[in-house]
């Protein structure tokens, strides 16, 4: 039976995995993630999920025994985070290119040495380029909700490539909102078991995918599957909201941008504090809205250049950065490529906000904003990359 | 006439003919010793380099990614197997000693803690062969190298004795010089569940510089000398397999050129060496040596 109520990120995962019937789930522990796959440990120990909890020694192991299990026909989940992310990173390169439908939350959490526990997304986009699709959530039923998805899209027979939900260490793993767990048999009837057409690793059964000679064939295979990732997350979003009720808009959510001059585009927990900020700042007249970037592996570029039309300024909203980028945050540079080909590209600005875990405060978002449409109203951008957290806001942090 | 005993052969081999494995590798010469004892039964998780050249020729199922991966993925595989209730698989995970004894090591040592159910083999021919002979942890003392030109300055790690020390039921050394022993070994340990061990010598007469002709000889002489002696330890109860009369270590190294440029003090050391392992084994034999 479906359940209502007040549940954390890293509990609403768990349940995600649950329903979702994961078999094997190889993890090792790393704040902010623990939570999650204690709370596993506990579904299993108390009989109300079936799966094989391998309790492995690192990281990097979590990931070789995840493809293990993965291509031996087991539907897969683990989980990390910032340090224990980058320890993986060797493993996390096979998946996409042994088309193994993994689903691992990404746990977002800063990167040592200048960062602590605390979150922010320099570990997830340092996994940019290695083929995983990566979409971020911003409360807890969204993360619950995209990893029963994930798995949909993962094993898609069009796509077969692992999936990423990620969302913010505290903020979102540790912050209780209202989630409800869907009910065991809507879940099955949106979700068939895992049955992957290209692998079987049994005596009377064998079965590899085969790998082109040419190198260049095999990993356009993967960009292909990507492409063809931005439908598929769009239609079973589509259908995940006929079912359950709800939906998130698949790559891209444009809110409240009826009628505005310029839009921010966040990522993550973030957003909500931004949606409220818009919300006042439309009541006094102003004109600003916000595209929540939600799916960044595959990138939304047509459907970013389409909404971009409407705007006279994007402002990207980078809880990371890239040090000596050629300017600004991994999104900011994304969104930057994307927007490049229009004929009438909007302006383009960029701030770097909530590093290492700092909150954005309402007053942060009501500078950008303001920042956003003061260039709207000169018509060019003075600061193109902006670090809001060295300003003196007049707020006391 | 010979082409058809061939033929007959491989139709009935788990191992087709024709590997990329250096003329006189013990691969190809071990794999076909341990699908006797096998079966078809059976699924392979390998490790990359030279382990691999061999084990791509195997007609079963198997699995690999690189030598920095021994035992995880196919501690996933028998969790896969587990949750789906297949059963009567022999889950056979094999890596080099460069891996087994320095990239891997903790890997091997918590799928062994785990208690994993699979057969974990190490193909040991002592040193990074596949990258072109660099130096490992379980290169001998002594040894010429690429990354040793002096020779190895260090003793060889004692992995098997190491692992048998996580309590695992079953722990045993294996040389392609002695067939039925090894054969018996892996009939063994394919009957016990959970983590079973075999460390076996690997004749390389790339890396240790002998005429490829000459491989069983060579690693025949290393168990005559008690360099490789033959073990198992099972239920932590330390077993000696062959005790036989040991001949001096120079016959061993003599054949070697890995070891042509070793002194005579550095020999009585190895000599040395050798004489207070093969006490320690004898006196040891039959007793349990777990604590």
């Amino acid at each position: 039976m479906s359940f209502t109520r007040m549940m954390e990120g890293n509990e609403a995962a768990a349940y995600g995995a649950m329903v979702s019937r994961a078999d094997v789930v190889p993890a090792y522990p790393i704040t902010p993630q623990t939570e999650l796959i204690s709370h596993i440990a506990t579904l299993i120990s108390e009989g109300k999920m079936k799966a094989e909890y391998i309790k492995v020694e690192g990281e990097h192991t979590a990931m070789a025994a995840a493809c293990g299990a993965s291509a031996a026909g087991a539907r897969v989940f683990t989980a990390t985070a910032s340090q224990g992310m980058a320890y993986m990173e060797e493993a996390l390169w096979m998946p996409p290119g042994m088309r193994l439908p993994i689903v691992m939350c990404m746990v977002n959490r800063a990167m040592a040495p200048l960062g602590g526990l605390r979150p922010d997304h320099n570990d997830a986009l340092m996994q940019r380029d290695n083929g995983w699709i990566q979409l971020y959530c911003e409360n807890s039923q969204e993360v619950l909700d995209t990893v029963i998805m994930a798995y949909k899209i993962a094993e898609d027979k069009d796509i077969y490539l692992p999936v990423a939900p990620c969302y913010d260490g505290y903020f979102v793993s540790a912050t209780a909102t209202v989630t409800t767990v869907p009910d065991q048999a809507e879940v099955d009837a949106f979700l068939p078991p895992y049955k992957h057409e290209m692998y079987s690793l049994l005596p009377w059964d064998y079965k590899r995918p085969a790998r082109s000679a040419n190198a260049a064939q095999s990993r356009y295979e993967v960009q292909t599957a990507h492409e063809k990732a931005k439908e598929v997350i769009e239609e079973v979003d589509k259908e995940f909201g006929k079912r359950f009720g709800r939906s998130y808009d698949g790559l891209l959510e444009e809110y409240a941008c009826d009628d505005v001059d310029a839009v921010l585009m966040t990522m993550g927990s973030m957003t909500g504090t931004v949606r409220d900020k818009i919300d006042e700042m439309q009541a006094e007249g102003k004109r600003i809205g916000l595209i929540k970037l939600r799916g960044f592996r595959p990138f939304p570029s047509e459907e970013l250049r389409e909404m971009a039309k409407k705007y006279h300024a994007i402002a990207v909203v980078d809880r990371n950065n890239s040090y000596g980028s050629a300017g600004g945050g991994v999104v900011s540079m994304e969104a930057a490529r994307a927007l490049y080909t229009l004929d009438d590209r909007p302006l383009l600005l960029n701030f770097h906000v909530g590093l290492n875990g700092s909150d954005v405060t309402l007053r942060q978002v009501e500078y950008m904003a303001d920042k956003t449409l003061e260039a709207v109203s000169k018509g060019k951008v003075d600061e193109v990359v902006d670090w809001v957290e060295l300003h003196d806001l007049g707020e006391v942090l | 006439m010979t082409e058809k005993v061939f033929d007959e052969y491989y139709e009935k081999s788990l191992m087709q003919g024709g590997t990329t494995c250096c003329p006189g590798c013990g691969g190809p010469l071990f794999w076909r010793m341990a699908l006797q004892a096998l079966g078809p039964k059976t699924v392979i998780y390998g490790d990359g380099p030279c382990a691999m050249c061999a084990i791509r020729s195997i007609k079963l199922p198997h699995f690999n990614l690189h030598f920095s991966f021994v035992a995880d993925a196919s501690s996933g595989m028998a969790a896969a197997y587990r949750a789906k209730g297949i059963e009567g698989l022999t889950l056979v995970s094999s890596a080099g000693d460069g891996a087994t004894g320095d990239i891997s090591f903790g890997k091997v040592s918590a799928a062994a803690e785990r208690n994993e159910n699979m057969l974990q083999i190490c193909v040991d021919n002592e040193a990074y062969m596949n990258t072109g002979i660099q130096k490992s942890g379980l290169t001998p003392f002594g040894a010429w190298t690429t990354t040793t030109p002096l020779g190895k300055e260090a003793v060889k790690k004692e992995i098997p004795l190491i692992i048998a020390q996580h309590n695992v039921p079953y722990v045993a050394t294996a040389s392609v010089a002695y067939p039925r022993d090894l054969i018996a070994k892996i009939e063994k340990a394919k009957d016990i569940e959970g983590f079973k061990y075999i460390h076996t010598v690997m004749p390389c007469p790339t890396g240790w510089r002998f005429n490829p002709a000459k491989s069983v000889e060579v690693v025949r002489l290393g168990v005559e000398t008690w360099t490789w002696p033959l073990y198992e330890i099972e239920g932590g109860v330390l077993k000696l397999n062959m005790k036989p009369k040991q001949k001096p270590i120079e016959d061993y190294l003599k054949t070697q050129n890995r070891f042509r440029h070793l002194t005579e003090d550095q020999i009585k050391y190895v000599q040395e060496n050798i004489n207070a392992k093969r006490e320690r084994l004898l006196a040891n034999d039959g007793k349990r040596v777990i604590l």
